[in-house]
């Protein structure tokens, strides 16, 4: 048993194809398809509703498609001879409340016949030794999070898999996930597939993004791929001039509203772009912002209206703006 | 197949449950043996009662009170099975062993074994409690073959209880829901079912019914001989296991 820093690890790629699951008469996943590769942390995003958990589940074996397959290097998970010590996955922060951190990954170690001794080896690399011996019901969501991940580690897999991970963390917490994350990828060669529902999240960790609306697959590929088909974004601006400010921007062709914080440029521009044409028209500028990027509103376009429960058309601009602004305070 | 045997033996035994349900056993056991004691050859109404403290029969009933705790061996096996789907924990169980009929067979071998010690600790009690107030009132029974015969049975009830509860849990997954249907089954449907002339036949073939022809209750009508009441038990245990097996591979984890 090599321990995880010791290295990379064999790399494992995670293939689905064609995935399909109706639950009574909702069709949750539709045919969905996309390759995870290994030594890359791949972001698998959509809103809340869009099939993540259910596709995650069925990849897992958990829940049984209806069509469609899920494979591991060619092998289903159901296949795989030793699967904790090849899929890691985190999906679920529950415990049995009555039972300390440690001995329920004593439990599975047992159960895939791994030294009890890597519970308190993976505790220690998730930073919960402290709190190994306590009961997990008294557990915050954080550490939940984090004694699922350590479960996920117990058979060092060359895959890990995680069901948003970052609920729960506070920001300190999100910041150690990122890097560990990507260390787990870059340095030692694992394939992570992590899922979503924030793109601000993702983005910053994952190489690549699988993004998902409505069951269906709406685009996969690189962060910086994406990049060049995502335009510029939208910006705020305060202003003591903000009408004058308006006026000069329609007039270059940017569209703005107002707000009760200033101006809300529609998605295509930048706030360099918005500064300079403010300098030149010499008005006076009391805040300049990014609202959005333009990762931000590409995915918000590429998932607009495909959430379950989707609150009526509004223009994309607007619907993008306040959305966005949502999730800015809660990042 | 060890390795998740142990692992279940891991589960049962890092939270107490396990504790209070054999504490509450051996009371249970140990209360009825004393109570049977206390009431033996009292009278009631002019009409004999319990069998008088030095008989035959009056061994057989008390060496038996013991299978009155199979409830709790019962709840035992209910929990075991349930709690995966009431804490969740179904999902690293079935992810680290993604046969889940392994995980059902290894949870009812750890169950069958572990009951094994719990069910010879309330026997254990039960004997303790009649030697010593039988003692006290003149008459204490020896441990012959007869009497070993049935304590023997009724450690098998036991046991086989224990089974039937990993099995039931199994099947029905709810906690709460699982734990008071079998409670409304024994006090209830089987009592009721026992009592009504037209389908009084029927209740040999119960678990109740079987119960009672292993440890050979003297008033008891028409029931089975107590080999094949032990029959009859292990049947519902293994159908009941095999049911809960079956569900468990086909049901979706979520």
């Amino acid at each position: 048993m090599t321990s995880a820093t010791a290295g990379r690890t064999r790399p494992v790629r995670v293939e689905v194809s064609g995935l399909s699951k109706t639950f009574g008469t909702v069709r949750a996943v539709s045919d969905l398809g996309f390759t995870v590769e290994p030594g890359s942390v791949t972001g698998f995003l959509g809103p809340n509703g869009a099939g993540k958990t259910t596709t995650l589940r069925m990849v897992l074996g958990l829940v049984s498609p209806d069509a469609g397959s899920a494979t591991f290097d060619g092998v289903p998970y159901a296949g795989l001879r030793e699967p904790v010590r090849t899929v890691g996955a985190v999906l679920e922060t529950a415990f049995h409340p009555a039972r300390s951190g440690r001995d329920h990954l004593r439990v599975y170690c047992r159960a895939a016949g791994l030294p009890v001794t890597r519970a308190d080896e993976v505790l220690d690399q998730v930073g919960l030794t402290g709190a190994g011996k306590r009961r997990a019901g008294g557990y915050s969501l954080g550490m939940r999070q984090r004694l699922a991940l350590a479960t996920a580690l117990l058979g060092d897999p060359p895959v890990l898999v995680l069901d948003e991970p970052a609920n729960g963390l506070d920001p300190e917490g999100i910041l150690w996930l990122r890097g560990f994350l990507r260390h787990l990828a870059h340095d030692e060669g694992r394939t992570v597939l992590v899922s979503s529902h924030l793109l601000s999240e993702v983005e910053q960790t994952a190489d690549r993004v699988v993004i998902v609306g409505a069951g269906r697959l709406v685009r996969q590929g690189s962060i910086a791929e994406l990049r060049e088909g995502a335009s510029g974004g939208s910006v705020l601006a305060r202003s003591p001039e903000a009408d004058r400010l308006a006026a000069v921007l329609t007039e270059a062709g940017i569209s703005a509203t107002r707000s009760d914080d200033g101006l809300v440029t529609s998605a295509d521009t930048t706030p360099a772009d918005v500064g300079a044409r403010a300098f030149a028209a010499g008005i006076e500028l009391h805040e300049l912002r990014a609202e959005a990027t333009g990762l931000e509103e590409l995915y918000f376009r590429l998932t607009a209206g495909q959430e379950q429960f989707a609150a009526g058309p509004t223009a994309p601009g607007a619907t993008a703006a306040t959305a966005v602004t949502t999730e800015g305070a809660l990042r | 197949m060890t390795a998740l045997v142990r692992a279940e033996w891991t589960k049962l035994f890092t939270t107490r449950v396990w504790i209070g349900l054999l504490l509450g056993a051996c009371l249970m056991a140990g209360g009825f043996a004393a109570l049977f004691t206390g009431l033996a050859g009292a009278e009631e109404n002019g009409q004999p009662g319990l069998p008088a403290v030095g008989t035959p029969q009056y061994e057989e009933v008390v060496f038996s009170v013991a299978a009155n705790a199979s409830v709790l061996f019962l709840i035992l096996g209910i929990i075991g099975m349930t709690q995966e789907y009431r804490h969740r924990t179904a999902t690293p169980t079935f992810l680290t062993t993604p046969r889940r009929g392994r995980v059902v067979v290894g949870k009812l071998l750890a169950y069958a074994a572990a009951a094994v010690p719990f069910a010879l600790l309330v026997l254990a009690v039960v004997v303790a409690v009649v030697l010593v107030y039988a003692g006290a009132r003149g008459a204490a029974p020896s441990l012959d073959a007869d009497n070993l015969r049935t304590l023997a049975a009724a450690g098998l009830v036991l046991v086989v209880f224990a089974v039937i509860g990993v099995g039931v849990g199994a099947l029905l997954r709810n906690q709460v829901g699982a734990i008071v249907g079998a409670l409304v089954y024994l006090y209830v449907a089987e009592p009721i079912i026992s009592s009504i002339g037209a389908i009084q036949g029927a209740y040999k073939w119960l678990p109740g019914g079987a119960v009672q022809a292993i440890t050979s209750d003297f008033q008891a009508p028409d029931l089975l001989e107590p080999w094949q009441g032990g029959l009859l038990l292990l049947g519902y245990g293994l159908l009941a296991a095999l049911l809960g097996t079956f569900l468990a591979v086909r049901r979706d984890v979520g």
